[in-house]
């Protein structure tokens, strides 16, 4: 079905090549999943297989790319949309139109179908990824999830022969995460298809006894059956970060908060207190009021109804910008907060607007630059660095203003093992030398190996306070299965 | 917080009208508003227009942009009211002398200004943008058009979102949104724009590959799988529209 022969690839004004003499073979009907860490070229392969990367980008290729017989580095894009499907990373980013019935119809009006023959084809794609419900709902109204099965059941509907998934559950919580494969499973058993999932949480595929084609930096480094060992944590065997004993009065407060998002109430009387040395993990389903929460402890939400203070200071009546003195905050996309023109002036921009820029905080922050594997880049611009490098340099400017108070979104979306690890060590660093990090993420192997408490979210309240050995019993006796670690034995679950 | 000045679903009769013949109906009134010499007649049309809110389930109260919208009105006939000098004077308050061709004047100004934008309000609020792009590329309107269109509608509230977290992110490291010069105005404007230019070039590049792989362009025409049934009402209100516009262009020969 796919044949790849010596393909190399450099986009334009890069020196070093994103794809580099790769061989594949991959047989109709079969499962592919392809890993490895990030910037290694998966994406760039899956633009490959659908011609795009030839189209869109003025690059230098080398070799050759067929997908059931069809060159896709010659053939007109419209004629490879028609054997190979691409569900991106981000529902957001390929959703044409405004709502579900429309999107799902968008490559069939495209290809001028008659309307009498895509009401049953619609009613087969949405039924197929388990979204038949939404037909007459408007894609701003979907949870990640949904959008994401729409996304599948948009591509599903040309009924392509290869379907190419390029990290498709990136964005979603744990529960949309089991949702997604279980879609994915569904389609491999419904339709005969083959099927490529560039993922790196392996563990979700090994049910379907995939082929694993691992890449590094550009090339192929291992083919061949995916094994158990494959589908371990990376987290797994590494010893638990030190827990420093919390301590002193509380840092935060959180007494009855009621607040609003969007014009919406998202949380509903919740109250709690943290300490300097607390590691907290907030976990929860997407839509909970995770992020709400962290936006209302910063005051960039203030509360509806009840208090919430930090340092004793109030965020009904003390400025953001006052407040973002001991509180930083690491938002979910690293392109949303580069602001300077140089690696230097965005590791300085918070110390210098709060005028904390002194000779201290400057060796403190070359430092960190050091330890974040970017020395000696203090003049690139940031938008020229590599997605973990942007995501550490996001880290090390919110911690050069030394705060107390760390407050970290879904900062490991998209990064690979080796840079998630480094990510949360500076985080734990951070803790041991008596700061407090509230970081919403949903790997649980990640807090199992960093957090010394987990709030996990509920409906706009905490349904769980406990530390991870009380909260993950809790999670398992409540069959909230994507919670729980990869290795997490069903049968530890109390009764 | 009042709703913005987008559509708001509703189940009136202009909620249902076809999109096509609410903006002709549209066109004709913002030219009869500027075409038509009679003052009483552009009131009449900003009247008719006003009372029409309510009938479509729609709160004037609840309008955002209503207290500009009528303090420009005033402003715009207290102007003329005040400088116009045709006519019978009507009273002296020092240099101040309203006169009858003023007060006319100023009342075919405001109300002009009043009919055209009542209109524009009415239309936006009643009217699914979406449904008016389709209906427009089923017109005739080349359909890379209309989608340019209903891409914008959709990644407006995309950007709008993005650009309150960047604003967030920046108030969270620090940066005050005091502007002492022009300089610091185009520094705040660029570290805010820079990262929504970079997110959106990104966004296009996720929407090409999306459209193209589900062949987009591939040909000159495409089908629809949306029906926009042209009803017998909007064959009514079409009629009206036309025997509207005869009668207006008649009066326009006579008068």
């Amino acid at each position: 079905m796919i044949s790849i022969r010596d393909l190399s690839y450099r986009f334009p004004g890069r020196t070093v090549e994103a794809l580099r003499e790769i061989n594949l073979e991959i047989a109709p009907g079969e499962f592919v999943v392809v890993s490895g860490p990030s910037g290694c070229g998966k994406s760039t392969l899956a633009l490959a297989l659908t011609g795009a990367l030839f189209r869109q980008y003025d690059g230098e290729a080398r070799g050759t790319v067929h997908v059931d017989g069809l060159d896709t580095r010659a053939c007109p894009l419209y004629d490879v949309a028609d054997v190979v499907g691409l569900v991106q990373q981000n529902p957001e980013s390929q959703f044409c139109t405004l709502t579900v019935q429309d999107e799902v119809a968008f490559g069939l009006e495209n290809r001028r179908m008659p309307p009498a023959e895509m009401a049953p084809r619609i009613a087969w794609a949405l039924q197929i990824v388990g979204a038949a419900h939404l037909v007459d709902r408007p894609l701003a109204a979907l949870s990640g999830g949904e959008k994401q099965k729409v996304a599948i059941a948009a591509v599903m509907a040309a009924k392509p022969k290869v379907l190419v998934f390029d990290e498709p559950t990136s964005n979603l919580d744990p529960s949309a995460t089991a949702e997604i494969f279980d879609t994915i499973a569904h389609i491999r058993a419904k339709a005969a298809i083959t099927v490529i999932v560039i993922e790196h949480k392996l563990h979700h595929l090994l049910r379907f006894g995939p082929r694993l084609v691992r890449m590094a930096a550009g090339r192929i480094v291992a083919d061949g059956a995916a094994q158990a060992a494959d589908g371990a944590s990376p987290w797994a065997g590494r010893p638990a970060a030190p827990r420093p004993v919390p301590g002193g009065p509380p840092l935060v407060q959180v007494e009855g908060l009621h607040v609003g998002h969007n014009g919406r109430p998202v949380l509903r009387d919740l109250s709690v207190q943290i300490h300097s040395g607390e590691f907290v993990a907030v976990m929860g389903d997407n839509g909970t009021g995770k992020s709400t929460f962290l936006l209302a402890l910063l005051g960039l939400l203030k509360p509806a109804q009840g208090r919430v203070a930090v340092a004793g200071q109030d965020t009904r009546r003390t400025p953001a910008s006052r407040l973002a003195r001991q509180t930083a905050f690491v938002f979910q996309n690293p392109d949303h907060q580069l602001f300077a023109d140089s690696v230097w002036g965005e590791a300085a921009f918070a110390p210098r607007n709060l005028g904390l820029l002194d000779a201290g905080t400057t060796q403190w922050l070359r430092d960190a630059l050091a330890r974040g594997g970017l020395a000696g880049r203090e003049e690139e611009h940031p938008h020229r660095l590599s997605y973990g490098e942007k995501r550490r340099l996001n880290m090390v400017s919110v911690l050069g203003i030394r705060p107390r108070l760390l407050l970290l979104d879904e900062i490991l979306i998209g990064q690979d093992p080796a840079n998630a690890a480094l990510l949360m060590d500076m985080v734990a660093a951070e803790v041991q030398q008596g700061g407090a990090a509230v970081m919403v993420t949903h790997d649980p192997d990640v807090v199992r190996a960093y957090a010394s408490r987990v709030l996990f979210f509920a409906g706009g309240a905490i349904a769980i306070d406990a530390p991870p050995a009380d909260a993950f019993p809790a999670l398992a006796a409540a069959g909230r299965r994507p919670y729980l670690p990869v290795d997490w034995p069903a049968e530890e679950a109390p009764r | 917080m009042k709703p913005r000045l987008t559509y708001q679903p509703g189940t009136s009769f202009l909620h249902t009208m076809h999109p096509l013949v609410k903006l002709a109906w549209l066109l004709f009134l913002t030219v009869a508003a500027f075409a038509v010499p009679s003052p009483w007649l552009v009131l009449g049309i900003a009247g008719l227009t006003l009372a029409l809110f309510p009938l479509c389930g729609l709160r004037l109260g609840g309008l955002r942009g209503l207290r500009l919208l009528a303090g420009t009105a005033l402003l715009l006939a207290l102007l003329q009211v005040l400088f116009q000098r045709q006519g019978a004077e009507l009273f002296r308050l020092g240099p101040l002398a309203p006169t009858t061709g003023g007060l006319s004047a100023g009342a075919y100004v405001g109300g002009r200004f009043l009919a055209v934008v009542l209109c524009s309000y009415l239309f936006v609020l009643t009217t699914d943008p979406a449904d008016l792009a389709y209906a427009l590329m089923r017109a005739g309107l080349p359909y890379r058009f209309g989608f340019a269109l209903v891409t914008a509608l959709r990644l407006v509230t995309v950007f709008e979102q993005e650009g309150q977290t960047v604003y967030r992110a920046q108030l969270a490291r620090g940066v005050q949104y005091d502007v002492r010069s022009p300089r610091r105005l185009l520094t705040l404007a660029r570290q805010f724009l820079l990262p929504l230019l970079i997110s959106a070039l990104g966004k296009v590049d996720g929407l090409a590959v999306s459209m193209e792989g589900r062949c987009f362009g591939k040909y000159p025409t495409r089908t629809f799988m949306k029906e926009a049934p042209f009803t017998r009402f909007d064959g009514l209100a079409a009629g009206l529209l036309l025997l509207a516009a005869a009668a207006t262009v008649t009066y326009l020969v006579v008068v």
